[in-house]
């Protein structure tokens, strides 16, 4: 196939990656510091979209014209309502389960998934329907002979990958990195040298949740249309790339991201009959990786005490 | 006479924490011996291993001739192996009775067939384990006995012990291995309690005993032979009279003066 | 002293009355007015014991109650037996129970998650529409076919299900569900998107699409689908109960509650986990083999991840655990939206809405299951 072609792959591959691997942050975050998986995190990506599709309609409605202005606009808020939301799941939803069986949290979780996606679709005008989403970005593109790179991509990518250093970085580098990773290792004592649990696991959600919005926004920008269901695939491959990757394990989730986007963009260029299987191909590679290492390639960090 | 049980040079790694190092540990039929250490020395771990529930890294365990490292949980139960755990594991949602017939299992038919259609059949077992279970509990507490029928929830801990216990006798095993059974209970209750044991273990010839206590004076009464863990290794064996004289012992409990 | 044997007689009469008045309500407003008053009814109840008492009646004369539900059901088909849609919608129920039941076996004993019990379902559906299309297999062996072909095709996914940790199994279960609606809906061989017809069901050479004229009895033909679907889940109902009160059942709710413990006592954890995947699925293929007869039109759109999360909100709902409270919570989650048109669009959000509320404020959910009893209404032999 020409080098056009596989430029876009690439492209797309790197793309996917991305956003896989920022929702796997936060799975694994979630899991990190409270052994619990959220179901919902995709929905929350969806939400997030929607609420930046919502404010970007408000701007326009208030006459605000510059793109720039509009694309930070509409990613802070975004990230800043998701953030509100992560911490309010956590607190009147994950916290109060924390002594129940693990499976409640799961079924929670999923139950407020489904919440979130009908309320999308319910609450916004003719929300069954895809909406597109507006071009903010720069609409020119680079070209190499038969290479084509565009700018907007470009952008998208090295916004994403700012992003995932970002997270490491406060992960990281900073107290309440610091703070986080303690109670990831141990609550109890982490309580007992003075860190505020609760406060913690609120950010840890806020973060998260804000982290998906980011890559909610993102998804909007690069494919200009949002759906409500956009959330659940998103789910359930960031949510595989945390496992593959080992749950709690950061750097584990960003490869698991990259791993399984390459795995579906080596399927969708080598597929003849790509487009249509492109989901039943990448939900089967998904199944059977968890059918041969289902730990994870990185071990997933347990204890339980005999 | 070989012993029942013979584990040589167990070892036994978790990362870079030696739990096991080297451990020899033996138990005669009918014996009951104490395994005794301060906090994290080994003990749970070393009956970990013996039931298969951690693989050792190194080392043998022996028992009644049969080579059975590294077996599953489920094969040294049905080689005659029972246990209890150090923290109370029940299922709590479930009765006295059901919770005591999950350590009946080797002695229970579980066929489809059987347990579907052949009502009759299914009904006689019950009565007949129902009936061995009563008696089981009887001896330990008459007063629980009468509540075999109610959830395992509602019990105070003293009871779920011996609840315990009851489970890891029902399927007459040859070996029982008791993690710290009076934990949480006062002298008067512990002493009731080793008292039970004794009555089952004359009623079941040839039972074999391993208890990990920290009551000496239980490990002192009951037990004919004892073994000494402290980091992970062996560090003294023998009576208890002569464990107790003995220095290292002294010293891993009370420090070095 | 023996319970009486009225107040389960009395109860399952109420409860046939209830439900002929509810099905026959056709205004909001009426429907309203039922749902409050049943509330109150059940409110009073407890607050004067009676709840008790109709809870050991019941367990003391299982039999009579038995008997007594089914007659029930009976009363109320015949009674609307012209009425097209009040029996299409009694069948649908019958067949939500039984997939339910399935995954009772599977999550409320066991304790292994499944996400994707609507796509088991439709695997049931789709066998009975190619079978009967293609093949001469008689329609009655095509409902333990359409059970056999959705265990053979979720034995798949058994690896990632023993896993000790809930979660892999939610999530291979949940990618299995979408891919099973995305496959077919990509490729035409099992009509696409647009879906596939299934052929009528027929027994001793009455076929089930025809209606029914006995003497001077005629009704429509969904009576014959009402009963095929309570004779089903009568034996789904009977395996259940019997499978909870056995040493089988014994083991699964062992492995469910403390896996390191049922190892040490012998339990094969991945053998029960495989019996109680598999079975569960099995019925959800069979409910779902006669459920294609029964809409004589299948399409992807009818088995979606939302779908199987209902199945799975029915059994969080109704009492985890308890085939009883399977029963009213299916009941419940198919004929609401029916009666509350407006409901129809809200169906999930409300659902989910609903199990997490349970689940904060109620986690054993509306009819909490009981201590397992042998055989009930018996009593132990006592020691000596």
């Amino acid at each position: 196939m020409d080098i056009t072609l596989i430029g876009q792959h690439v492209m797309n591959g790197l793309m996917l990656g991305v956003m896989y691997g920022l929702v796997a942050v936060g799975f694994t975050l979630f899991f990190g510091v409270l052994d619990v998986i959220k179901f919902s995190h995709g929905d929350v990506l969806t939400v997030g979209a929607f609420t930046a599709l919502a404010t970007y309609l408000a701007l326009k409605a208030m006459q605000v014209a510059s793109p720039w202005l509009q694309l930070v606009a509409i990613s802070l808020v975004a990230m800043l309502a998701m953030a509100l939301l992560g911490a309010a799941i956590a607190k009147y939803l994950v916290l109060p389960l924390r002594t129940a069986p693990a499976l409640n949290t799961l079924l929670i979780t999923l139950m407020l998934g489904t919440v979130l996606r009908e309320g999308v679709r319910l609450i916004f005008p003719d929300g069954s329907n895809p909406k597109p989403f507006p071009r903010l970005l720069p609409g020119d593109a680079f070209t190499w002979g038969a290479f084509t790179l565009r700018v907007d991509t470009l952008i998208l990518l090295v916004a994403g990958v700012a992003m995932i250093v970002g997270v490491h970085l406060v992960i990281n580098r900073t107290k309440l990195g610091l703070a986080i990773r303690a109670v990831a290792q141990d609550g109890e004592t982490a309580m007992i040298m003075g860190i505020n649990f609760t406060a913690v696991v609120l950010t840890t959600f806020a973060i998260g949740s804000g982290v998906a919005a980011f890559a909610g926004v993102m998804n909007g920008l690069y494919y200009n249309e949002i759906n409500f269901g956009m959330g659940l695939l998103l789910g359930v491959f960031g949510f595989s790339a945390a496992v593959v990757g080992g749950l709690g394990n950061i750097y584990g989730a960003i490869l698991g991201g990259f791993l399984f986007a390459g795995l579906q963009t080596i399927g969708a260029a080598a597929l003849p009959f790509a487009s249509a299987y492109k989901d039943v191909f990448a939900l089967a590679v998904l199944i059977a990786i968890m059918a041969w290492r289902p730990t994870g390639l990185i071990a997933e960090k347990t204890s339980e005490r005999v | 006479m070989s012993p029942l049980l013979a584990c040589r040079a167990l070892t036994c790694r978790f990362g870079g924490v030696v739990a096991l190092d080297r451990v020899d540990f033996s138990a005669r039929e009918g014996e009951i011996v104490g395994l005794i250490g301060p906090n994290g020395s080994g003990k749970t771990t070393l009956f970990n291993v013996i039931t298969g529930i951690y693989r050792p890294r190194d080392g043998s365990v022996t028992f009644a001739g049969a080579d059975v490292t590294g077996a599953r949980p489920q094969a040294i139960y049905r080689a005659g192996i029972t246990r209890t755990f150090q923290r109370s594991r029940m299922c709590l949602p479930l009765s006295v009775f059901d919770n005591i017939m999950v350590g009946n299992h080797k002695r229970l038919s579980h066929g489809l067939v059987f347990n579907l259609l052949r009502r009759s059949a299914f009904a006689a077992e019950l009565a007949r384990s129902f009936v061995e279970a009563r008696e089981l509990l009887n001896i330990f507490s008459p007063r629980l006995a009468e509540r075999i029928d109610e959830p395992v929830a509602g019990l105070p801990m003293i009871d779920r012990r011996r609840i315990e216990i009851c489970r890891a006798l029902i399927s007459r095993p040859r070996l029982i291995l008791l993690d710290e059974p009076s934990a949480g209970m006062t002298h008067e209750e512990t002493r009731e309690l080793m008292d039970d044991i004794l009555v089952v273990r004359e009623r079941m010839a040839g039972l074999t005993i391993v208890i990990i206590e920290h009551e000496m004076g239980v490990i002192e009464r009951i037990t004919q032979h004892c073994v000494v863990l402290n980091y992970g290794r062996k560090i003294s064996e023998g009576t208890f009279a002569a464990i107790a004289r003995d220095r290292n012992v002294q010293e891993a409990y009370l420090g070095v003066a | 002293m023996a319970a009486a044997r009225l107040p389960a007689l009395v109860f399952a009469a109420a409860m046939t009355a209830y439900g002929l008045l509810f099905l026959a309500a056709e205004r909001e407003r009426a429907v309203g007015a039922l749902i409050v008053a049943g509330a109150a009814a059940v409110a009073l109840a407890a607050r004067f014991g009676l709840l008790g008492k109709v809870r050991t009646s019941i367990a003391a004369h299982e039999g009579t109650f038995d008997a007594a539900a089914i007659a029930g059901v009976l009363v109320v088909a015949l009674w609307f037996h012209e009425e097209h849609f009040v029996l299409l919608m009694m069948t649908t129920a019958l067949l939500l129970m039984t997939a339910a039941l399935g995954l009772t076996v599977q999550f409320g004993y066991a304790g292994v998650v499944n996400f994707a019990g609507a796509a088991f379902l439709g695997i049931g559906c789709y066998t009975a529409a190619v079978l009967t299309k293609y093949t001469p297999v008689p329609p009655l062996l095509i409902l333990p076919l359409g059970g056999a072909a959705a265990a053979l095709i979720g034995s798949i996914l058994i690896f990632p299900v023993l896993r000790t940790r809930g979660h892999y199994a939610a999530l291979v279960t949940i990618a299995f569900g979408i891919l099973f609606k995305t496959f077919i809906e990509v490729n035409d061989v099992l009509g696409g998107p647009q879906g596939m017809s299934v052929g009528p069901f027929a027994l001793a050479g009455h076929s089930f699409n025809d209606p029914i004229r006995i003497g001077g009895f005629e009704a429509s033909f969904y009576f014959a689908y009402v009963l095929a679907a309570l004779a089903l889940l009568v034996l789904a109902f009977a395996l259940v109960r019997r499978l909870e009160r056995s040493w089988i059942g014994l083991s699964l709710d062992a492995i469910r509650l403390d896996e390191v413990a049922s190892a040490c006592y012998g339990l094969d954890i991945a053998r029960w986990k495989v019996f109680a995947f598999t079975l569960g699925n099995f019925l959800a293929g069979c409910a779902g083999a006669l459920y294609g007869h029964v809409l004589g039109f299948i399409a992807p759109n009818n088995f979606t991840f939302g779908d199987s999360l209902v199945l799975v909100s029915i059994i969080l709902l109704g009492g985890i655990g308890n085939p009883w409270g399977v029963v009213a919570a299916a009941a419940f989650v198919v004929i609401l939206p029916e009666k509350f048109q407006v409901i129809q669009e809200y169906r999930f959000a409300l659902y989910a809405s609903l199990v997490i509320l349970v689940l904060l404020f109620r986690p054993v959910g509306l009819l909490p299951r009981a201590l397992r009893d042998y055989f009930p209404g018996r009593r132990h032999e006592t020691a000596p």
